[in-house]
């Protein structure tokens, strides 16, 4: 059989899968861009092309760059947040004890919850009358008052966080945990019998297994906590005092709730450049992670 | 220069027993090789002299002082394992040197004695590159050098060659009694290979079900097996059993009315079942002792040797023929085999009599 005839019937094969690719994907996304050049509005007809208006409008105005630092912060923090939470949480996890079976079945609970359920749990621990986390603190004496940990634009932030990492550590987790059960035990021995202590046979006999899949990992989180909107949709709508407005939110709100299709395009077309860019460079650290650890 | 003692080592794994009573006395410079089919202990007993594992009774000595209990880092051994064990990222120097550096011996001392190491080796070429880059031969002869550059009291070796091809394991093997002639350090070696076992060990301890079958000399326990799964574990083809009956002083071969006189039964009741055995490679065609009446089934040239299997009495046996013997099958052969180099066990102990 030829090769040219066996690319056509690898084309014609994944015919139907494009087809439907540029229909829910392909077409969205270029009418998204169309938009984006005019000042249509989300109800009623078309509107006018306007060029890069709505760009350079929403890339100097304040609210955009507030979005982009508060995703940023949001992002780093509780990713970095997850990935050692979750490396220790495998590392414990990894460890011979009494209902370690338990332990790793319940650590998939958090991760498997619909975001929708974490976030009204996390708002009724944090709730300002009633919340678990007050009566906590005020129990154990490290605060005199309940507060409204998600009323006020200091702690708002830092309590989204939280709910994330408590979400998101398990899956950081359970890929870690299976990255160090593929350890192998002579190598770990050999490291006893060298010499080596904890931090040593770390270094050099698990860290080169647990690189990759942490890379894996952390382009997965990083990706998905930049384009963040349920959780904090649940929680706080943005708020207060557009404290948490991340540009996700900002995106719905220009689009939907201020209805102007235009402007919300545009906004929406800058932040998929943007986890692109950080998809391509992730890629590339991963394909190095990879080349360095086999 | 070290002497190892294994003092009525046991290990149980939950309500099973792995190893069940091991007593071993080696002096400096032996080289033991732990033999015995797969599970039947050997790297438990191996982890255990390490520190990897803790026996759960017992004691292990080195020049007589205990070392149960001890850190392995503390026991100054070293190991060599089967899957070669290297980390991953470091390059063949840091690899070999790693020993050292966690000793915190200085860098320009720890470079000498890799290069030494690795001259020794020959593997002084591949010093800057990583074990990915390596092959399963290269990767050894590093693991080997990890161990060596540490110069231990005793080395261990847990089925080092087992990965390699045929060729290179030879070539191995013989690289590895090299270095023990040289550096005449105590060594415990674990393999379930016969021919390694018989090439390597001064001597060997051969293993089943958590027990030791017999402990000596390659000569003994080739020329002198204890039991008769000593006597089946080693040599290749395995020894001819035949099935036999002590009767008045002598041994009846079954199914052939040969009655043999052999010294040594005389203590043996009649009626007695017993087993015979006998090396192919003391079966012959020629030559003095009893003479079988047997009829060739298959012979097979492997070069050096024509291997017959015959049937006699309704008993097959396997003689180790010269390339030149001149036996088809179906031919009609008398095979000759010299009176001293039977082996007479209990059928029922398994026990060797003569
Ligand atoms: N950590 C362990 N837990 C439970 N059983 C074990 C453990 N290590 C070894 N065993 C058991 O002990 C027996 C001997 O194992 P091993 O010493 O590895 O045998 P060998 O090296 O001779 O092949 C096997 O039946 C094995 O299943
Ligand atoms: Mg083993």
């Amino acid at each position: 059989m030829s090769s040219t005839w066996m690319t056509t019937r690898a084309w014609l094969l994944m015919l139907p899968l494009l087809a439907i690719m540029i229909a829910v994907i392909g077409w969205p996304m270029a009418d998204t861009v169309r938009l984006s050049f005019t000042d249509a509005k989300l109800v009623g007809l078309g509107g006018r092309f306007v060029g890069f208006d709505n760009y350079v409008k929403m890339l100097t105005s304040g609210n955009f760059q507030r979005a982009l630092y508060a995703t940023t912060w949001f992002a780093v923090v509780s990713v970095t947040a997850e990935m050692v939470i979750g490396v220790l949480a495998a590392l414990l996890l990894n460890q011979r004890f009494y209902g370690r079976a338990v332990l790793r079945a319940l650590l998939i609970l958090p991760w498997a919850l619909p975001t929708v359920v974490n976030a009204t749990l996390w708002r009724l621990i944090y709730n300002p009358e009633y919340g678990a986390l007050n009566a906590a603190l005020t129990q154990i004496g490290l605060l005199d008052s309940y507060r409204s940990w998600l009323g006020e634009p200091g702690t708002a932030m830092t309590a989204l966080i939280l709910a994330d990492c408590w979400k998101n550590f398990p899956l950081v987790a359970l890929i870690a945990l299976a990255a160090l059960q593929a350890v192998p035990r002579d190598i770990t021995s050999a490291a006893l019998v060298d010499g080596a202590g904890p931090f040593a046979r770390f270094r050099f006999v698990v860290l080169p297994y647990l690189a990759g899949p942490l890379m894996v990992a952390l382009v997965l989180r990083t990706i998905e906590a930049f384009k963040v909107f349920d959780i904090i949709w649940v929680m706080t709508r943005g708020g207060p005092a557009n404290s948490t407005r991340t540009l996700s939110i900002l995106v719905y709100q220009e689009a939907f709730s201020f209805q102007r299709a235009g402007s919300g395009a545009s906004l929406a077309l800058v932040v998929t450049l943007i986890v692109t860019v950080l998809a391509v460079g992730y890629g590339l650290l991963v394909r190095r992670a990879a080349g360095s650890a086999a | 220069m070290s002497t190892l003692t294994i003092d009525a080592i046991r290990k149980s794994y939950g309500a099973i027993e792995t190893l069940k009573g091991i007593n071993i006395d080696l002096a400096s410079g032996e080289f033991l090789v732990l033999l015995g089919a797969s599970g039947c202990g050997k790297s438990t007993l191996l982890n255990i002299i390490a520190g990897l594992a803790e026996p759960t009774s017992g004691d292990i000595r080195i020049d007589g002082r205990s070392i149960v209990g001890m850190h392995p880092k503390d026991r100054d051994i070293a190991m060599v394992f089967q899957s070669y064990a290297l980390y991953p990222n470091l390059t063949v120097h840091r690899n070999i040197g790693f020993g050292l550096e966690m000793r915190k011996v200085g860098a320009a001392e720890r470079d000498r004695a890799v290069h030494e190491t690795a001259r020794l080796l020959q593997i002084e070429t591949l010093l800057e590159r990583k074990p990915a880059q390596l092959s399963g031969g290269q990767r050894q002869r590093v693991a080997i050098g990890r161990a060596l550059v540490r110069n231990p009291k005793i080395f261990l070796f847990d089925e080092p060659l087992s990965n390699l091809d045929a060729k290179l394991r030879m070539e191995m093997r013989t690289e590895l009694k090299r270095l023990h002639q040289l550096t005449k350090t105590t060594v415990v070696y674990v393999t379930h290979d016969q021919i390694e076992a018989m090439t390597l060990a001064t001597r060997i301890a051969v293993m089943r079900n958590g027990r030791i079958e017999q402990l000596g000399t390659p000569e003994e326990i080739y020329n002198r097996p204890a039991t008769l799964y000593v006597a089946t574990f080693v040599g290749a083809p395995p020894m001819n059993l035949l099935a036999a009956t002590a009767q008045a002083g002598r041994v009846t071969v079954d199914g052939t009315g040969i009655a043999l006189a052999l010294p040594g039964l005389e203590a043996v009741p009649a009626g007695r079942r017993l087993v015979l055995g006998v090396r192919p490679e003391a079966v012959g065609q020629a030559g003095e002792g009893i003479g079988f009446s047997a009829r060739c089934e298959v012979a097979e040239l492997t070069g050096p040797e024509r291997i017959v299997t015959a049937s006699v009495g309704g008993q097959r046996i396997v003689a180790a023929l010269p390339a030149a013997a001149r036996v088809e099958a179906g031919d009609d052969v008398t095979l000759h085999v010299d009176p001293a180099s039977f082996h007479v066990f209990d059928a029922e102990t398994e026990a060797r009599l003569n």
